[in-house]
C-alpha cells in the first residue's frame, strides 16, 4: 500500500505529461480522419489505478474528444478489438453520468452496439469495479 | 439432452445436499427447516422435516460414509445430524460467531467441517470421542469481509475460501489429534492450524464458488463481475488464468473431472468450461436451451437471423414448434446458487449433477463427458 502511494506521487505528472501526448496524437489522427485509432490511442495507458481525479479528467476529457468524433458505431467495432470493450464500456458510463445532451446521446448510442457485442458481463465489470476506475 | 429431471420442490431453496446412495435429498425451502425427500415408487414424498434452527438455513451437506447432516444457519449455529433408528437426531455445535454462517463443508475424511461465516472468520470443527462434543476452533485472521464459499483439497487438511473481500485464500486446517501428519510430499506437512497459504488477488469485487479439481491441483472461483478465475499448484507456484464471461456473473462451480468445470450462477443456465491439452480453460456451451424470446425483443441482426431460423423450422415440421417454445424459458427460472455432484458407482462417462436455486427447483443435469462437451451449441 505505501509502496503504491509513493508511487502515485512520483508518476502524477508523468500521467498528465503521457495524456497531453496522448491529446496531441489523438488530434492528428482525427486530421487523417482514423477516429477509431484515435480512440483505441485514448483509451491505451488509462490511468485506472490512481485516485487522483485530475488525471482521470483529463483522461477523460481525451476518450470524451475521440469518442465524439466516431460517426459510425458499425464501422467502428468492427475495427475494435475485444480488449477494449470493458475500458470503453467505463468511459460510457463516465459519459453517461455528466448528464450532458449530446454526449449522452453518443454514449448511449455506442452502449446499444456493445453491449449487443461485448454482453451483460461487460457491464457488469464495469460496474462492480471499484478499483480500476475511470 | 442435459436436464433429466426437474422437480418443483418449493418457492425458493437456498440449499441442497444428497445422501450418500441418492435416494434422498435434502434442502432448506427458504426458511428454517430441512425438507427431506425420497423417491418412492416413482413419486418424490417428504419423509423428514428437519427443525431446529430459529433462522434460514444457508448451507447443507451429508457425509457420504457416516451418513450425517450438518446444517448451519444465520442464527449462528450449526446442528450435525445422526440417523438413529427413523428419527434424526440433532447435536448443537457451537460455532462462537457472532455473524451468521453462510456455508458449510464435510471435510473428505468427513472428521471435520468447515464452515463461512459473515463474521470474517472461517470455523473448523471437530469431534472429540472424550467429552462428546463438536468443537470449533476459528481462523479468525486473514478475511476482510464475509467468507461466501469454502473447498476442503482432497488431502483433508488445506482448505479454499472466496470472500465478499473479493480474494481466494488456501488455509491448512491441521488439527492436532484429529490429522495425521502423512501427507506424504512435502510443502504442507509442518503448517500449523490457521496459517494462510496463499492469497488469490484477481477479483477486483466479491468472490464466490471455490472448488478444487478431484486431485486438487487445480482450484477455481467465481467473482461478481462477471469473470472466473483458474489457479494451477496453487501451493508451490501459482499460474492463473482468468476468464471473462459474456453473461452474469456465477454463484457456484462444480468440477466434473480435471478439465471440465460447470458454472452456475444469474443466467439460470449452467455454463461447460473445458480445458484443452495445454490447460488453457475456455467457455464451451451453456447446458440448457439458450431462451430465445429475450434477445428477439432487441430487434438485432443476430435476433432477426436467430429469427429467421426460427420461423423457417416452424413452417417446415410441425413438431418443431413444440420443441422451442417449450424451452423458452429454460430448466431453471431463477438465479441458481447451488450445485451437487451426483456420485455413481458404475464406471461411466455420463456424469451426473443437481442444481437450485430461488426459483425453488431442483434439476437434475446429464452430461455425457466423451460426446456432449463438444457439441456446437448456442452463444
Amino acid at each position: 500500500m505505501a509502496e503504491e502511494g509513493f508511487l502515485e506521487v512520483e508518476n502524477l505528472e508523468a500521467i498528465i505529461t503521457r495524456i497531453e501526448q496522448k491529446s496531441r496524437k489523438i488530434e492528428s489522427l482525427l486530421k487523417q480522419s482514423k477516429p477509431v485509432e484515435a480512440l483505441k490511442t485514448a483509451l491505451e495507458g488509462s490511468p485506472l489505478k490512481t485516485r487522483d481525479e485530475r488525471c482521470k479528467s483529463a483522461n477523460w476529457i481525451v476518450v470524451h474528444r475521440a469518442m465524439m468524433a466516431i460517426k459510425d458505431v458499425d464501422a467502428m467495432f468492427s475495427s475494435l478489438d475485444p480488449e477494449y470493450y470493458d475500458i470503453l464500456m467505463k468511459y460510457l458510463y463516465r459519459g453517461l453520468a455528466t448528464g450532458d445532451r449530446p454526449t449522452c446521446d453518443q454514449c448511449l448510442r455506442i452502449h446499444e452496439k456493445l453491449t449487443e457485442r461485448a454482453g451483460l458481463g461487460c457491464i457488469l465489470r464495469s460496474l462492480a469495479d471499484t478499483v480500476n476506475t475511470v | 439432452m442435459a436436464a433429466v429431471e426437474i422437480h418443483q420442490f418449493a418457492e425458493c431453496i437456498t440449499c441442497h445436499a444428497w445422501s450418500p446412495d441418492q435416494s434422498m435429498i435434502a434442502f432448506c425451502p427458504n426458511n428454517t427447516e430441512v425438507h427431506i425427500y425420497k423417491l418412492l415408487a416413482d413419486k418424490w414424498e417428504k419423509v423428514h422435516v428437519l427443525y431446529k434452527h430459529d433462522q434460514i438455513i444457508s448451507g447443507i451437506d451429508w457425509s457420504v460414509n457416516s451418513n450425517k447432516i450438518v446444517t448451519v444457519s444465520h442464527d449462528r449455529n450449526s446442528y450435525v445430524w445422526s440417523q438413529e433408528a427413523s428419527e434424526w437426531v440433532p447435536t448443537l455445535v457451537i460455532l462462537r460467531l457472532n455473524r451468521a454462517a453462510l456455508c458449510v463443508q464435510w471435510s473428505p475424511k468427513e472428521n471435520k467441517f468447515a464452515v463461512g461465516s459473515g463474521a470474517k472468520t472461517v470455523c473448523i470443527c471437530y469431534y472429540e470421542q472424550e467429552n462428546n462434543w463438536w468443537v470449533s476452533k476459528l481462523i479468525r485472521k486473514k478475511h476482510n469481509s464475509s467468507v461466501t464459499s469454502v473447498a476442503w483439497h482432497p488431502n483433508n487438511v488445506l482448505l479454499a475460501t472466496t470472500s465478499t473481500d473479493g480474494k481466494c485464500r488456501v488455509f491448512c486446517t491441521f488439527i492436532k489429534g484429529v490429522d495425521k501428519r502423512d501427507l506424504g510430499e512435502g510443502s504442507s506437512n509442518d503448517l500449523k492450524f490457521g496459517e494462510q497459504i496463499a492469497q488469490l488477488d484477481l477479483s477486483v469485487t466479491w468472490a464466490f464458488g471455490v472448488r478444487w479439481s478431484p486431485s486438487g491441483n487445480t482450484l477455481a472461483y467465481t467473482g461478481h463481475n462477471s469473470m472466473v478465475y483458474f489457479i494451477d499448484d496453487v501451493e508451490s507456484s501459482p499460474s492463473a488464468q482468468t476468464l471473462a464471461l459474456r453473461d452474469l456473473p456465477l454463484r457456484d462451480i462444480l468440477f466434473l473431472s480435471e478439465r471440465v468445470v460447470i458454472g452456475v450462477g444469474f443466467d439460470c443456465n449452467p455454463m461447460v468450461f473445458t480445458a484443452d491439452e495445454t490447460g488453457l480453460w475456455s467457455f464451451v456451451r451453456y447446458l440448457d436451451e439458450r431462451k430465445v424470446a429475450p434477445t428477439s425483443s432487441k430487434g438485432s441482426q443476430f435476433s432477426e437471423a436467430l429469427g429467421k431460423l426460427y420461423g423457417q423450422s416452424k413452417q417446415s415440421t410441425s413438431n418443431d414448434t413444440v420443441e422451442p417454445s417449450k424451452f423458452r424459458g429454460g430448466a431453471h427460472a431463477n438465479c441458481i446458487t447451488c450445485i451437487v455432484l451426483l456420485r455413481r458407482s458404475a464406471a461411466t462417462t455420463v456424469k451426473r449433477f443437481s442444481t437450485s436455486g430461488l426459483d425453488g427447483k431442483i434439476v437434475i443435469w446429464e452430461l455425457d463427458n466423451s460426446i456432449d462437451i463438444q457439441q456446437p451449441g448456442y452463444r
